[in-house]
């Protein structure tokens, strides 16, 4: 190629849009990666990324733009395209295959390398491709037991194998240890060198200003900037990512909390949290931030008893409690709103009335444990019209309900066992503003009652608008709890990205980068 | 940490079970030889590797589909046709030369076994329900075919018969059969097959990861598909073998023979999850149940219906090690392995475990 | 398949629910259309047919099988499956003929054998609801063991010779036409029906037959009710065993054999999904009918009872088989139609770091 000509981007997005319901994912969004850059994406939660990667790999069609390998447009229809056209994501859990051993693992998705398996040239051929990345893994060994780092490398190099141009690393050192990440970065320098364009994510500032020879900054689907990462600076990152407004948000109506109802202090479990210590008061809203990898809703579960907690005290009322099961919780009060609604949150096939019943079937059983259906079916009305959930029927299955009216559903079954504390994981990810308007409304209510409230959410301005208090995880751990008065957005996600301004303990977080866990 | 020694963190858990499975069957021989007399005998030898080589044929193939996450129980009515079909076929024709014999065994085979395949990996039909709906099919289309009558020894010609007698090779006292010959030929054969063809990688990779295999765009549909063909092709070869060692064939020919086929793969090591499994595991699960059944009832003098007590309790054993044991085991390899010096890890992050 | 990775499998599950659901509403019409035909069939062979004594002596014949088809639809909504059942119902005639033989007074012998199909149906459930193996598996073994160990006791004997009073149990008319067992039966089919949708019991049942995540995610003890739906299976397969051993008066090793088939068939083909979580009662009793009838007209056309186990086999597939098949079509169109702009865009992303998969499936 001509050295005076501007170069060709090995994938160019053009004005891609893409919309789910009501939520507009991307907009116009413009991205060049040229080859043997690596090229980083920042955003808040929401922002859009993955949704951008989901069009990069064929996993969603855009609705408008387009995308150009080499500068000629391409339609990457699937999986398989994305293949083709050199395009590869890693993530933050690999899609290996544990039974088989390291080097089929990099070849079982080869088509052409004859009709048998050479087990030496494969031997060979993995040893070179994990050269290229200068890893040594034991080539003849099944691929169980390789830690999540070694996983990874094994992934890149199964992507290195099939000719890789854009590889996609979404978050790939969340739940690395430091000693890992240094090894990573030398792989992706390897890559670099080798001319493979990388797009890298990640929510550690650090990390980006140390890797990225571009750096590109999007909120609400569009793209703020993009910008050598010689120009950029953490705090004007982080003002290009927060800059949303909070006019059409929620005003919580003043209110003084009451008793304390739940403490909680020094909890932890295993890989996923560590050192987390709260008090709870009863009409309080505890809003929890954190970017992704956070750990938040590890927190939460632990407290529903899913995944208890294996160290720490809690307690409700001033009266130590263990929580070993979702039966303990529920026996003392506690509820929690799941994030995944349709996995875990709603029977679908079920009516809206057996759903919102679930959790409290034992007070809608009669004699013989007959189910009294109109004293099920009177909570279910009642339900409907405090939330104005928008059903045709409360005999209706919950799978016909739009997202926003499954989430009051949801919602409903959880206030209807009558919980002392509340703990909302991602109560409005994915519903339109309407339906966002009466969650909101309803936990003013619910705090105004006196109900003790954990607001887990991604969603910055919400946090702000909704929390009397607000406590900031990063990794595993508790980065400290902000009052209304200090909790902006910047300073929020300054702490959830270790960027603390203040002068405080050693960068915690540089600590806490080990304790990532696996199994999320 | 290299509490492992090192010869032994070559060996696989896989190959540990194998390990494991040789040992048990050689106690079981040396102790049932101090307790029945006669016991180390060519004979013995001989009632032995001829029964377990009909069960092992089909085994080999019946491992080819559960590695894959599926099963398949047809194989007893498969057998039975195959070995009715060609029964009669060599009753009408008795000059009919022995290959197109076999070739029609394994032709009908291969077809039945297509059938499941379709239904299974096309049909998205769980194979357990499927293949026991065309249990009862291909049973009945032997009833059908029979009209209730019998093939029985005489008609059929000498040199079918003389199969099961024929000794290839004979070591001592230790005669080594043609059939038990063709059962290792099939074994060592699929083995490599296993080993060596993407074909057999991909297998495991389908049974070991699902999601994966289907994101990584292998072809899973296809591949399943020809693993129930295979396995119906070697189901025919065992009812060619079937038919020339007991000569007498009814309707009820090879009736609950899917018991001990599957028996003998899941105590063989083959994982019922899929993803794991040998064929050497299988031949030595067939050949450790056969010996059990066998020598247990000499031993005690009980009838032979203590076979299937045992070969339920074997199964139900196997699963439960499987599931509880290995899993465990194969998480202590590796993490045993990462503590080695050879590779340079240093955190120890173990992923999946603790839940 | 291969095109779509992570993120559109729920969107593709909601098509197939979807497709079940508009399935339900037409199931047990069709089967309702599916009996009609085949009894007015049968009526134009057979003169009489159409005599409700006629039903009654089908009921009759098949009560052991139809009994256990009831706790069967508890099971497989539950989303499990128990193949042991007539290996249990083998056990259960087995050890009442032999403990009799033996010098058991009778009323002991139906109670131990009822007890022994408790303690089956304990050992199904402690390794399926406990360890957690596959109950494929486990009720696989047991198929296997339950009638080895039936073996043990009769080996290739028929034991016969019962009391009056037990034989008489299925076969002499008590209530009109009705024997004693056939109204256990009609009792026991009410009690069914109610506790499956109309108690607490039967609305976990389908909880956990839907969703093992949700229902933990909800409170609800998901392997105590595992455990006690292999319990009751257990209990209804010995149940069965004690009828058939009653209604034939000998008991064989044999006894029962291949039950499981028909008892399978009837369920799924009465609507029950395979995957578990929908089916009605409704739906299963309109399938015995059909396969009763069915059965009963293969044989005035002299069909052996052979070749009506194929037309069972057959119809096994086709009840998992057509319903697939139309999801999938459905879920094509679907696709098609709303590529653009129905996205939902909820789908959970299974690779969130936040997400709760691992705990949730571990």
């Amino acid at each position: 190629m001509d050295e005076g000509s501007p170069r060709t981007p090995v994938i160019e997005m053009r004005g891609v849009s893409k919309r789910f319901g009501s939520t507009q994912a991307l907009e116009g969004v413009s991205l060049e990666l040229y080859g043997g850059e690596i090229h980083a994406l920042l955003g808040e939660n929401g922002a859009g990324k993955s949704t951008l990667i989901k069009v990069m790999t064929g996993v969603v069609q855009p609705d408008a733009g387009e995308v150009r390998i080499d500068g000629a447009v391409a339609s990457i229809g699937s999986a398989l395209d994305a293949q083709r056209l050199g395009i590869a994501a890693i993530y933050q859990e690999p899609m290996i295959f544990p039974d088989l051993s390291v080097a089929e693992n990099v070849f079982i998705s080869h088509r052409d390398r004859g009709r048998f398996v050479h087990r030496r040239q494969m031997q060979a051929d993995a040893r070179k491709v994990l050269a290229r990345l200068g890893v040594r893994l034991e080539l003849d060994q099944p691929a169980r037991g390789l830690t999540l780092a070694e996983q990874q490398t094994l992934e890149i190099a199964k992507a290195l194998s099939l000719d890789v141009r854009v590889l996609i690393m979404d978050e790939p050192t969340a739940s690395l240890s430091a000693h890992e990440v240094r090894r990573l970065f030398r792989i992706v320098h390897a890559l670099r060198e080798a001319g493979v364009a990388v797009l890298f994510i990640s929510h550690r500032m650090e990390e980006v200003f140390e890797i990225a020879d571009r750096v590109t900054v999007l909120r609400d689907g569009r793209r703020i900037r993009t910008a050598p990462r010689g120009e950029v600076t953490t705090a004007s990152a982080i003002r290009d990512m927060v800059g949303r407004t909070m006019d059409d948000f929620f005003h919580r109506t003043p209110a003084s909390p009451g008793e304390v109802v739940l403490q909680v202090k020094d909890l932890a479990r295993e890989t996923a949290f560590s050192g987390i210590s709260f008090d709870l008061r009863a009409g309080e809203v505890l809003g929890f931030a954190g970017l992704v990898g956070a750990r938040r809703t590890d927190v939460g579960l632990a407290l529903f008893g899913i995944a208890p907690a294996q160290a720490g005290q809690v307690a409700l009322d001033g009266r130590p409690v263990t929580i070993r099961s979702p039966q303990d919780a529920l026996r003392l009060g506690i509820a929690y709103t799941t994030e995944d609604r349709h996995a875990l949150g709603l029977v679908l096939p079920m009516s809206v009335a057996a759903n919102i019943s679930l959790p409290s079937l034992a007070r809608y059983l009669g004699p013989l444990g007959l189910v009294r259906f109109s004293d099920e079916a009177a909570t279910a009305r009642r339900y409907r019209d405090r939330l104005r959930i928008r059903t045709s029927s409360i005999q209706a299955p919950a799978e016909a309900l739009s997202g926003g009216n499954q989430q009051k559903v949801v919602l409903s079954k959880w206030l209807n066992t009558r919980p002392r504390v509340l703990i909302l994981d991602e109560p409005t990810r994915g519903i339109d503003v309407g339906a966002k308007a009466d969650v909101h409304q309803m936990i003013d209510e619910l705090a105004r009652e006196g109900m003790a409230i954990i607001l887990i959410s991604s969603d910055l301005p919400e946090v702000v608008a909704m929390s009397d208090r607000v406590l900031v995880m990063r990794e595993g751990r508790q980065m400290g709890i902000l009052d209304r008065s200090q909790a902006t957005q910047e300073r929020i996600l300054a702490a959830a990205m270790g960027q603390d301004e203040r002068p405080g303990p050693p960068d915690a977080a540089t600590a806490a980068g080990t304790l990532g866990g696996v199994a999320s | 940490m290299s509490g492992i020694p090192r010869l032994l963190r070559r060996v696989q858990p896989e190959q540990l079970r194998e390990i494991g499975l040789l040992l048990i069957l050689i106690v079981l021989v040396a102790f049932f030889a101090t307790q029945i007399e006669g016991f180390l005998s060519g004979r013995t030898f001989t009632r032995i590797s001829t029964s377990v080589a009909v069960i092992a044929v089909a085994a080999v193939g019946q491992t080819l589909v559960v590695l894959t996450r599926n099963i398949d129980l047809s194989v007893g009515s498969i057998v039975g046709v195959v070995a009715y079909v060609v029964g009669t076929l060599l009753t009408e024709n008795p000059e009919l030369p022995a290959y197109v014999a076999i070739a029609v065994a394994i032709g009908i085979g291969a077809a039945l076994g297509a059938i499941n395949g379709l239904i299974v990996a096309y049909g998205r039909v769980p194979a357990i329900i499927a293949t026991l709906g065309t249990l009862a099919i291909y049973r009945v289309v032997l009833v059908e075919l029979s009209g209730a009558r019998t093939i029985t020894t005489d008609a059929l010609p000498d040199w079918l018969l003389e199969v099961p007698r024929t000794t290839l090779l004979a070591i001592g006292e230790i005669d080594l059969r043609l059939m038990a010959a063709v059962a290792i030929l099939v074994v060592i054969g699929f083995q490599l097959l296993l080993r060596y063809l993407p074909y057999g990688r991909r297998l495991f990779a389908i049974g070991s990861n699902p999601d994966s295999a289907s994101v990584a765009g292998l072809p899973v549909q296809r591949d399943v598909f020809v693993a129930f063909v295979l396995s119906g092709t070697l189901a025919g070869l065992a009812g060619f073998m079937f038919l020339a060692r007991f000569g007498n064939i009814t309707v009820v020919a090879g009736q609950g023979l899917e018991l001990q086929v599957v028996a003998a793969v899941v105590v063989g090591g083959v994982n019922i999850f899929g993803g794991t499994g040998s064929m050497v595991g299988a031949l030595l699960g067939a050949a450790l149940i056969d010996t059990l059944q066998q020598s247990l009832i000499r031993w005690l003098e009980v009838s032979e219906f203590l076979r299937d007590a045992i070969l339920g309790l074997l199964i139900l054993l196997a699963v439960a090690s499987d599931a509880v044991l290995l899993d465990r085991l194969r998480n202590f390899w590796a993490r045993a392995r990462r503590r080695s010096p050879t590779t340079e890890t240093t955190a120890a992050q173990e992923p999946g475990s603790g839940l | 398949m291969a095109s779509e990775p992570a993120a559109p499998v729920a969107s593709r599950d909601r098509g197939a629910a979807m497709g079940l659901l508009a399935r339900l509403r037409s199931w047990e019409g069709l089967l309702l259309g599916l009996l009609v035909l085949i009894v007015l069939w049968n009526a134009t062979s057979v003169s009489g047919y159409l005599d409700p004594r006629n039903q009654i002596n089908l009921l009759t014949l098949s009560q052991e099988k139809i009994i256990v088809v009831l706790a069967m639809a508890f099971v497989i909504i539950g989303g499990e499956i128990d193949l042991s059942v007539a290996s249990v119902m083998a056990l259960a005639a087995v050890l009442i003929a032999s403990l009799y033989e033996g010098g058991t007074p009778m009323e002991l012998a139906v109670l131990i054998a009822l007890g022994a199909g408790l303690l089956a149906g304990l050992n199904n459930a402690f390794w399926v609801a406990v360890v957690g193996l596959p109950s494929l598996a486990v009720t696989l073994a047991g198929l296997i063991g339950y009638r080895g160990l039936a073996r043990l006791f009769i080996e290739d004997r028929s034991i016969g010779g019962f009391p009056g009073w037990f034989t008489a149990i299925t076969r002499d008319a008590v209530l009109g036409p009705l024997s004693l067992s056939l109204l256990l039966f009609l009792v026991l089919l009410v009690v069914a029906a109610v506790l499956l949708h109309l108690t607490g019991f039967g609305r976990t049942v389908y909880v956990v037959g839907n969703s093992r995540d949700v229902a933990r995610f909800s409170g609800v003890r998901v392997t105590r009710l595992k455990a006690a739906l292999f319990v009751m299976s257990g209990f209804i397969a010995a149940l069965g065993g004690v009828l058939i051993a009653s209604r034939l008066g000998a008991v064989r090793g044999s006894t029962a054999e291949g039950f499981e088939l028909d008892i399978i068939t009837i369920v799924l083909f009465g609507g029950v999904s395979i995957f578990g979580g929908r089916g009605t009662m409704i739906g299963v009793i309109l399938s015995i009918f059909v396969i009763l009838n069915l059965r009963n007209g293969l044989a005035l056309a002299n069909l052996t009872g052979n070749t009506q186990l194929g037309v069972i086999g057959l119809l096994l597939i086709l009840s998992v088989l057509v319903p697939n098949l139309i999801a999938t079509a459905r879920g094509r169109l679907e696709r098609r139609a709303g590529d653009r702009g129905a996205g939902t865009g909820q789908g959970p992303d299974p690779r969130r770091a936040d997400s709760i998969s691992g705990t949730a499936s571990g």
